[in-house]
């Protein structure tokens, strides 16, 4: 080691100079003062903020969050990588919905007999319930029959919208 | 600079006569009289470490000053398992880092501070006596190199030098101050010199 310390006795001479820099005489005449009344004014205006508090109390989160902004291609990353996330959720979401309503819509077409009408009508989605028997299919499509009524029955509707059930006779 | 310079006087009534321990108990209460006087003791040399860090006066005023109102607001978690001075160099040190991290593309350079005892300084005289470079560059050019020399290292790097080969810390304390063992202080030293040397071949060429 005493080797390896002697290599670097120029370096060490050369960096001992940077001793010689300092601040003109005066400079730090105020220098506490300052500080002392930083402080108070901090003191008297409650200024520490929550950074600062966190700074004191939680060093290793703040240095935690401080490589993220220091490095802002990281955070950047992270934000697609979630992103990409989120999408890849989304889709397989969709997915699965769409499995499970073609299964929902294999099982639903219910042939309501005059006994069990009551039953399949509280389906949870009604799409269609037809009485081949009868010749009349019930039409639920919200679109062409969920429209203000005026009047039920000759009654007031007092503006509220129902959705009527249209029987259409079947064409055989 | 000097250690001799924040002897206390024997007055022991007075914030200036007490021992440190006894201050940074008062202060711990809230007494600013007793802080600023360990202000006045220590501000000299955690300046001049932030100052060599950054190599810009504006910057190691205001981040002095910021390490020594955290060190205040955080008095109360100063348990005293290290002397107030190991603390309060390593609250200065994490707050000169995380500047440096943020701003690492700002480079300052102030040329026109070296004090006038640098011209009689043995070591550079020695060094420009005898027929190197130095001679043809002043002493302005000799700090640019200096600093820029510095500032390629990294900050832990460079902390370790500014520490031991400016400040003449001991290896111990700067593993204390960096909370890193002394093989770890140890190593960056002597890589950090390693860089120095290649850095600045001209001027300080190994024997």
């Amino acid at each position: 080691m005493n080797q390896t310390e002697q290599s670097f006795d120029e370096l060490k001479r050369l960096l001992k100079l940077k001793q010689h820099e300092v601040p003109p005489p005066g400079y730090f005449n105020n220098f506490s003062d300052q500080v002392v009344s930083r402080i108070r004014a901090g003191e008297a205006g409650g200024k520490q903020t929550y950074v600062e508090r966190l700074e004191v109390e939680a060093p290793w989160l703040v240095g935690f969050l401080r490589i993220f902004e220091a490095r802002p291609g990281l955070i950047g990353g992270l934000a697609t990588g979630l992103c990409l996330l989120l999408v890849v959720a989304v889709v397989l979401d969709e997915r699965s919905e769409v499995a499970s309503k073609s299964l929902l819509t294999v099982s639903q077409p219910v042939v309501a007999a005059p006994d069990n009408s009551v039953a399949a009508l509280t389906q949870s989605t009604l799409v269609a319930a037809a009485d081949p028997g009868s010749g009349i299919v019930a039409a639920t499509n919200p679109v062409t029959s969920l429209q203000p009524v005026a009047t039920l029955f000759g009654q007031p509707a007092s503006g509220s919208l129902f959705q009527p059930v249209g029987f259409a006779p079947v064409s055989h | 600079m000097n250690m001799s310079e924040t002897a206390a006087t024997p007055d022991a009534s007075t914030p200036a006569g007490m021992l440190e321990v006894d201050l940074v108990r008062q202060a711990r209460h809230g007494d600013l009289a007793a802080y600023d006087e360990l202000v006045k003791r220590y501000q000299e040399r955690i300046y001049a470490t932030i100052y060599h860090m950054t190599a810009n006066h504006e910057d190691a005023n205001d981040l002095a000053q910021d390490s020594f109102i955290k060190a205040f607001q955080a008095l109360k978690s100063f348990r005293g398992g290290s002397s107030f001075y190991t603390w309060l160099y390593r609250i200065a040190v994490n707050k000169t880092i995380n500047f440096l991290k943020q701003r690492r593309n700002k480079h300052h350079f102030s040329l026109n501070d070296l004090d006038y005892n640098t011209e009689h300084n043995p070591d550079l005289v020695a060094l420009i006596s005898h027929k190197t470079p130095l001679r043809e560059a002043g002493l302005t050019e000799l700090q640019k190199k200096l600093n820029e020399a510095l500032m390629k290292l990294s900050e832990p790097h460079r902390m370790v030098v500014v520490l031991h080969d400016v400040q003449g810390q001991s290896h111990e304390d700067i593993a204390e101050i960096m909370d890193c063992n002394i093989g770890t202080v140890r190593s960056r030293l002597f890589y950090a010199r390693q860089q120095l040397q290649g850095y600045l071949s001209e001027y300080a060429k190994s024997t």
